[in-house]
């Protein structure tokens, strides 16, 4: 079992610079669907990610808004131009104020 | 006088923060009550909400929503768009919106993306209430709409969402 809060960032291939490369990121997290009682939803504060931001060479190129809607441990594929070797790094946000977060480095050819 | 003046100004600031759409970092940590999720609606409505009266065209040749046809837990669905469309700074996909018609709140996530991510391409796993169409709506830089939908037979729900 992993611990809830780890992150994998996981780059496939290995990316020429200029080229666009392919990731996914995946976070270990409950990413509580809302329950119903006799149909109703249960009003309660709900823990779910609610925002993921992608950076890439220390700038933001995407950001992703999601809601109860995605699966449990939320995975997200993405694309990402490698202009230059740099950082890729993944942020989730939680409704609880989580924040979780990997980085790592693309070595382009 | 003094706190409450702060008070007001730091809850001006997070209302600011909130309403921007961009890439920074908003400062406010979402809850998660009802409330403050989006409106249980039909899928109609929040299409209504989201793109107002502008027109949508039909997407089928630009935009490709993998979906299985089947998904026997729909508690977790593997899903990728991927749209066909240079990632320009003067041209390039503003956002990607994932609808499931049948889910009590249809949006899904909604994808912002920005020429550096060089190809508009998202993927995850989505939680399907029942079986139905699942959408994909694709907004162009220009303002322009595109949308694809895929019928997902649904064995076992992804329970209330």
């Amino acid at each position: 079992m992993s611990a809830i809060g780890e992150v994998k960032v996981r780059v496939f291939g290995s990316p020429a610079r200029g080229s666009v490369a392919r990731a996914r990121a995946l976070l270990i997290h409950p990413n509580e669907r809302v329950e119903r009682k006799g149909g109703k939803p249960v009003d309660r504060n709900y823990r779910f990610v609610n925002r993921v931001v992608v950076s890439y060479a220390g700038r933001d190129i995407a950001e992703f808004d999601t809601s109860t809607s995605i699966g449990e441990n939320p995975s997200f594929g993405f694309a990402f131009r490698v202009t230059e070797p740099g950082t890729l790094k993944v942020t989730f946000f939680d409704t609880h104020g989580g924040r979780f977060e990997r980085a790592v480095e693309v070595k382009s050819a | 006088m003094r706190a409450r003046a702060l008070t007001r100004r730091s809850l001006l600031k997070t209302a600011a923060a909130g309403a921007a759409s961009t890439l920074l970092p908003r400062r406010v940590a979402a809850q998660g009550t009802l409330a403050s999720l989006a409106p249980e609606e039909p899928v109609d409505k929040t299409m209504q909400r989201l793109f107002g009266s502008r027109p949508i065209r039909d997407g089928a040749a630009l935009i490709a929503l993998e979906l299985p046809l089947i998904a026997e837990d729909g508690g977790n669905v593997a899903m990728s768009v991927e749209v066909k469309s240079p990632m320009t700074p003067q041209s390039h996909v503003k956002a990607i919106y994932v609808l499931s018609d049948r889910n009590p709140r249809p949006l899904n996530a909604k994808f912002l993306l920005t020429p550096g991510s060089g190809q508009a391409y998202v993927a995850t796993s989505l939680r399907l209430a029942d079986t139905g169409d699942v959408r994909a709506v694709a907004e162009m830089q220009d303002g322009g709409l595109f949308i694809v939908k895929r019928s997902v037979r649904v064995v076992v729900a992804g329970c209330a969402i």
